[in-house]
């Protein structure tokens, strides 16, 4: 590289480290905050499920489709008036009838149709800011133990984008603070050290423990 | 006075950051991981053969309840050599067998401990890189919170994922007071945070609606 573009370079570097740090800096509060609240489930005032607040309520449907769960169940929910990520049980109890769930952050819908009466009933619970938190940081439309779950709600689609792009952002600064400590000569053996530390311990973890 | 509290903040930052880098990049590549990627339905991979043991039942599992009986699976455990976070333990009474996941980043073993027949079947997957890396950004969790922890370095990872947070958060404020000082970033370093919180409240609005 030509000696005259290195400090151009420098300069963009410290500016996307700045940029990114400053504009993804709620998002990043929010997942750090909410990481360290699923780790401590037992912190009593974060509580949200034993302060859930349940409704149930029947009410008639019709136009339901003839064939395809998918298609039936987003029949329903807009009869319904719900909107939300499709959860789907392990198995549907009959062929007369439909269950599944419709989930965001905030509340859960239990919807159970009975296809042969055209009657829906619908358990409704909602769960409070704590909760929202918790479901925020892992709301992604994805299960661990049901490979087949895919999203269906376009605002699931948003949010995991904004996952993803505050991931990314979070790739290019800890890239960017790199090439930062390498262009810094005074403090490049401190800083080596200090990720040195860092590569060892992480690394324990990651490699390490699988030899135990 | 100032000029000490910028140096010692920037060192610290430059430092700290550092330090703390490699776990945000394992969270961060992470993210992509639990995200977008579907694990294979369990019928798709066929299972690794087990290996069996001979295990001398603790006196009383059958009867304990609860902490009691996690510590007496752990010393059947480690009569087999099998190390890594007990997930639950599952007694069948009918078949006097107590079934038990256990995990460490990158191995995934079931262990079927057969009582009556002083027997551990043994059946081990190994999950690889994205496995474990996926794995430890779950890792301690929200679920059976009663009998988390309950592997040694289950409770190290738990205190270095705390320890993640707090030295975010730290780099994020001591980043604002370095911004602050750079007088020349100012005015776009204003409109990104008002663009970033503009985004993340409308987004966030949009969701829980």
């Amino acid at each position: 590289m030509p000696s005259s573009a290195k400090p151009s370079l420098e300069a963009w570097n410290k500016k996307l480290h700045i940029y990114l740090g400053l504009y993804f800096l709620f998002f990043l509060w929010l997942f750090v905050f909410t990481g360290l609240l699923l780790n401590h489930p037992l912190w009593r005032f974060a509580e949200f499920w034993p302060q859930r607040i349940e409704t149930s309520y029947e009410r008639s449907i019709d136009r339901i489709p003839a064939e395809g769960d998918l298609e039936r169940a987003q029949s329903v929910m807009q009869q319904l008036g719900l909107a939300g990520e499709i959860d789907w049980p392990p198995k549907q109890p009959g062929a007369d009838r439909l269950e599944f769930s419709v989930n965001r952050p905030g509340n859960m819908n239990r919807v159970s149709v009975d296809l042969a009466a055209n009657r829906a009933s619908v358990q409704h619970i909602e769960i409070n800011a704590w909760g929202v938190m918790h479901v925020l940081h892992t709301f992604s439309g994805t299960r661990a133990n049901n490979p087949e779950a895919r999203r269906d709600w376009s605002l699931t689609t948003l949010w995991v984008l904004a996952m993803d792009a505050l991931a990314a952002g979070l790739i290019l600064m800890v890239l960017s603070s790199y090439y930062m400590c390498w262009r810094l000569h005074p403090k490049r053996r401190a800083g080596s050290i200090s990720l040195a530390a860092g590569v060892v311990v992480c690394g324990f973890f990651v490699f390490g423990l699988s030899w135990l | 006075m100032q000029r000490i509290v910028y140096r010692w903040t920037r060192n610290l930052h430059l430092y700290c950051g550092l330090f703390v880098s490699p776990f945000v990049l394992l969270f961060a590549a992470s993210v992509f991981l639990l995200n977008h990627a579907h694990p294979p339905a369990p019928q798709a991979t066929p299972p690794p053969a087990p290996t069996v043991r001979a295990v001398q039942v603790p006196p009383g599992i059958e009867k304990a309840e609860g902490t009691d009986r996690l510590r007496l699976v752990s010393e059947a455990l480690s009569q087999v050599g099998v190390a890594g976070e007990i997930q639950f333990v599952r007694f069948i009474s009918d078949e006097r067998r107590i079934v038990v996941p256990v995990v460490r980043p990158g191995v995934e073993t079931t262990v079927d401990l057969n009582l009556a027949e002083g027997k551990a079947e043994i059946t081990e997957r190994r999950t690889g890189l994205w496995g474990a890396v996926s794995y430890l950004h779950r890792s301690p969790g929200p679920h059976n919170a009663s009998i988390r922890g309950n592997w040694f370095w289950t409770r190290v990872w738990r205190w270095l994922a705390d320890g993640t947070v707090y030295l975010t958060l730290f780099l994020s404020l001591s980043g604002i007071y370095l911004w602050v000082a750079l007088r020349a970033e100012r005015r776009v370093g204003l409109a990104l945070i008002a663009a970033g919180a503009l985004s993340f409240g409308g987004i966030v609005y949009a969701v829980v609606g």
